[in-house]
């Protein structure tokens, strides 16, 4: 039996600490880990969890990423609860095993602190490596706080080891931001926490010899495509079971999670789409600016997979401009994350005016003064009914403007 | 004649490799996980082929007949049970039981040879024929004990 | 621990099968004699991991498995680390007694060709060597990459003609020396290390059967003749093993706590490496006038490398 963790009802903990005590009160059998800044703390944290009695598990050190989340697929393959955490660098040198984790269809639970991709190498946080992880067929779920970061990791273990998901989740959280800022956060006890996600109900077990089964097989142009189709429609599918499990988990703590969180939506007029800590801070530019008559509204994205495609649309539509900020190099498109959201929105009469910032890339701070000025790009827009700028612009960026692409007019 | 399903459980090569049988929606496994064995298989190690409940995604189930230009014949009669075959076999096709050898599983055998050539009868206990020889024309001729050249 | 007996062939001969017939590897591959040997060593539960590769891809292709216990594939390189993996989660749930059956005897056990061992899985094995997993992983040594079509390996002979090193008017083969991979795996300081071959197939049982008694990570290369691409009459696979093990050119012996040399088979008569390398296309070339150099080296290194053996097995250190 694992030994009692004594908690107070407030804890000033950060982001990292938060998801590795949300690993401690799931009581995580087996991590295959290997540390990586920024999010080596939480890795860290199990293990001295584990050699000091109040985890019953395995922490396996391995020599990389790839064979972290190796190891994790192997264990989960036989019947237990895993979890593992990664950053940037690490996530690339993942991402052929992610796609095997869910392809095997293992409810592993990875805790992303997002940071940069190099090159040049770069410890802060991005959203770089998020975006590497969208067609992996995971679950991606984002925390923009220390809180959520805690909430939404107890919630992962409950929808991915649901058996009508049984699909892989990333818990993402912003680099330094979010996982080295000390805040207040509100923990369950343990008996509530672990009531909550409640035990682990093997599927397929590989250490049960009663039925031997077989993980990993090759499927050619005769059965692929069906598998990857049961795939998507798992990823699908699930958008009803994080809604529950969401909801029990307001019933329990009083905290609402929504898979797409609207913030001074009723009547917004201009609106910032965000993702991670951004989504505060533009909520505070917001309320600033309705002080100043501006209908400012923020829309961040909880669940990022499966895209919230319907809930964004419903969410947008009768906004005039829209901001979609992509924290990531877009390499020569769009953002992607613009184009996810402009997709949904093309499917509405409205259809509203909406352009993408290139943002914050390397940890470039984000501010509230920049946010502001982006609401007030919006409502210029709305004003002229058209938009007055580059469709694609890079913000906080030194040296002369940088944009591409306008509206076609005539 | 030889039976040829010798030893075989019910299911033993009824399916074809790539088959189209078993292509459908509703037979793709969540995860693509294949299972072995029908109902409990706790015990398999200890339960001889014929013993054992396959699933229809065991290879047992399937049959590579096909693959095969020429089949080793077993001819009992010279056969000493060295089981130098049964060890050798790469395709699990000699039926060996109770420390005896009783033949060839057609269904799985590639017709590779080895266990012809690590036979050490003489002559040989195992020969190779033309797939659509007949096991008593076969055996009608079997070559005579060669004497040692000197 | 259940192991089964190895006394005789008759006796061996008494074991059920638990890898399946109708998979897909070429006829005559030794790669499915090695695996059932193993499989027939014991009576116990198996985990058993495989890297991408031949045995890999003939073995499960949906909708069939020819495997009758718990097997699992991720990637080409990381069997050891999914074993690793399975295994600590063994040891995770039998302390919390989550376990089906918390009193079943397992063993866990990971296959790799030469290519996922050698090369591309290299660092994933010799991580689970370090970190002491108890497992067992077998290298199904096979010289080249086969499941490719046939390209060099760090296990390629020197010599050998692969479709990445090509004898020709200008070549001869491959230019490097063979990895000493055992070598490297009992620097692992690892309980147990041997290469064994499928032809002397009670010594190879008897060290599956240490292998897998032994607690700790234990490594095992195994000779696996490849007639497609060593270019072979599929029958011939066992003569051409009997011809590697009697030129020297694959000595059989075991390494314990990475010190204790022993070695396992000591031929009669030892044979001239010509009589294996004309056994094979893929030496075919180095019978031309100007690559005798290059057989002389080949003869010349399996000396110095037996030298080496016996000096170590006499030294005991």
């Amino acid at each position: 039996m694992a030994e009692k963790f004594d908690l107070n009802e407030r804890e000033v903990w950060d982001g990292n600490y938060a998801a590795s005590q949300a690993l401690r009160q799931a009581q995580v059998d087996v991590v295959a880990a290997y540390p990586i800044t920024p999010s080596t703390p939480i890795v860290e944290n199990y293990g001295a969890y584990v050699a000091n009695g109040y985890i019953d598990g395995e922490f396996v050190m391995v020599e990389s990423e790839h064979a972290a989340m190796s190891g994790c697929v192997g264990a989960s393959a036989a019947g237990g609860r895993v979890a593992t955490a990664t950053s940037s660098q690490g996530f690339a040198l993942m991402v052929e095993v992610l796609y095997q984790a869910s392809g095997m269809r293992l409810p592993i639970v990875l805790t992303v602190v997002n940071r940069a991709l190099a090159s040049p190498l770069n410890v802060r946080g991005d959203h770089g490596d998020m975006y590497l992880g969208r067609d992996s067929g995971w679950i991606q779920i984002d925390a923009f706080n220390a809180q959520e970061a805690y909430d939404l990791t107890l919630c992962a273990f409950k929808i991915g080891e649901n058996h009508d998901v049984r699909l892989p989740v990333m818990v993402h959280q912003d680099g330094f931001i979010t996982s080295h800022t000390a805040q207040n956060v509100y923990p369950l006890s343990d008996e509530k926490a672990y009531g909550f996600i409640g035990d682990i109900v093997p599927v397929d077990d590989m250490l049960d010899f009663s039925r031997p089964v077989t993980y990993g097989a090759q499927t050619e142009e005769d059965w692929h495509f069906e598998h990857k189709a049961k795939q998507h429609k798992a990823l699908m599918d699930s958008r009803t079971v994080i809604d529950d499990v969401f909801a029990e988990f307001e019933k329990l703590t009083g905290r609402k999670y929504n898979r797409v969180e609207g913030y001074d939506m009723d009547d917004a007029e201009v609106v910032i789409v965000a993702l991670g800590t951004t989504v505060e801070t533009a909520r505070v530019a917001a309320q600033e600016l309705r002080e100043e008559g501006v209908k400012a509204g923020v829309v961040g994205i909880r669940v990022f997979r499966p895209f919230p495609f319907d809930q964004v649309r419903d969410m947008l539509e009768n906004a005039k401009s829209i901001a979609v900020l992509d924290r990531s190099s877009p390499g020569g498109a769009m953002g992607a994350f613009f184009n996810e959201v402009s997709a949904a929105l093309y499917t509405t009469p409205n259809r509203p005016l909406i352009t993408n910032y290139i943002y914050g890339l390397g940890g470039r701070d984000f501010s509230v003064a920049e946010a502001k000025r982006i609401f007030l790009e919006q409502k210029a827009n709305a004003d002229a009914g058209h938009i007055t700028t580059d469709i694609q612009q890079f913000s906080g960026l030194r040296g002369p403007h940088l944009g591409y692409f306008q509206t076609k007019r005539s | 004649m030889q039976d040829l399903k010798l030893k075989a459980a019910e299911k033993r090569g009824i399916h074809q490799l790539g088959g189209d049988e078993l292509v459908g929606w509703d037979e793709v496994t969540q995860g693509i996980i294949l299972t072995s064995f029908e109902g409990d298989a706790s015990d398999i190690v200890h339960k001889k082929a014929e013993e054992r409940n396959y699933s229809d995604f065991n290879s047992y189930t399937a049959t590579v007949a096909s693959w095969r230009v020429k089949k080793p014949v077993f001819n009992i009669d010279v056969c000493i049970d060295c089981q130098n075959c049964w060890v050798w076999c790469p395709d699990t096709s000699i039926i060996s039981r109770d420390k005896q050898m009783l033949g060839i599983d057609y269904d799985h055998c590639k017709g590779c040879e080895v266990c012809v050539e690590v036979c050490p009868t003489n002559p040989k206990s195992l020969l190779m024929f033309g797939e659509q020889e007949d096991l008593e024309t076969a055996l009608s001729q079997w070559p005579e004990k060669k004497k040692k050249e000197k | 621990m259940a192991i089964t007996s190895i006394k005789n062939l008759k006796e061996f001969s008494t074991n059920n099968d638990r890898f399946e017939g109708a998979h897909t590897l070429c006829p005559g591959c030794a790669h499915s004699m090695i695996v059932r040997e193993l499989m027939n060593c014991t009576d116990d539960n198996l985990v058993i991991a495989s890297n991408t590769g031949c045995l890999e891809v003939s073995t499960a292709v949906y909708p069939f498995t020819s495997w009758d216990t718990s097997w699992i594939h991720i990637g080409f390189e990381n069997a050891a680390t999914a074993v690793s993996g399975a295994e600590a989660m063994f040891k995770a749930r039998k302390k919390k007694g989550t376990l089906k059956d918390n009193d079943a005897s397992v063993k866990f056990v990971a296959f790799g060709g030469d290519g996922s061992t050698y090369d591309i899985g290299f660092q994933w094995l010799s991580g689970a060597m370090e970190r002491g997993h108890d497992f067992t992983y077998i290298c199904l040594d096979n010289e080249n990459y086969a499941n490719t079509g046939g390209q060099r390996s760090s296990a390629t002979p020197i010599g050998a003609h692969t479709s990445t090193a090509q004898a020709g008017t200008h070549s001869y083969g491959k230019k490097q020396k063979k990895k000493d991979i055992v070598a490297i795996m009992a620097a692992h300081d690892a309980p147990y290390v041997a290469q064994l071959a499928p032809n002397k197939w009670k010594s190879m049982a008897k060290g599956f059967q240490k292998a897998l008694e032994t607690e700790g990570p234990c490594f095992i290369n195994t000779v696996s003749p490849c007639c497609t691409e060593w270019k072979f009459d599929p029958k011939d696979t066992i003569n051409i093993t009997d011809l590697a093990t009697d030129t020297l050119m694959f000595p059989i012996y075991e390494i314990i706590n990475g010190h204790e040399l022993n070695i396992l088979y000591r031929p009669k008569n030892v044979l001239p490496v010509e009589e294996y390398l004309a056994a094979q296309g893929r030496y075919k070339h180095l019978f031309k006038p100007e690559n005798k150099h290059v057989i002389e080296e080949i003869q010349k290194n399996i000396n110095e490398y037996w030298e080496m053996l016996q000096r170590r097995e006499e030294a005991r250190v």
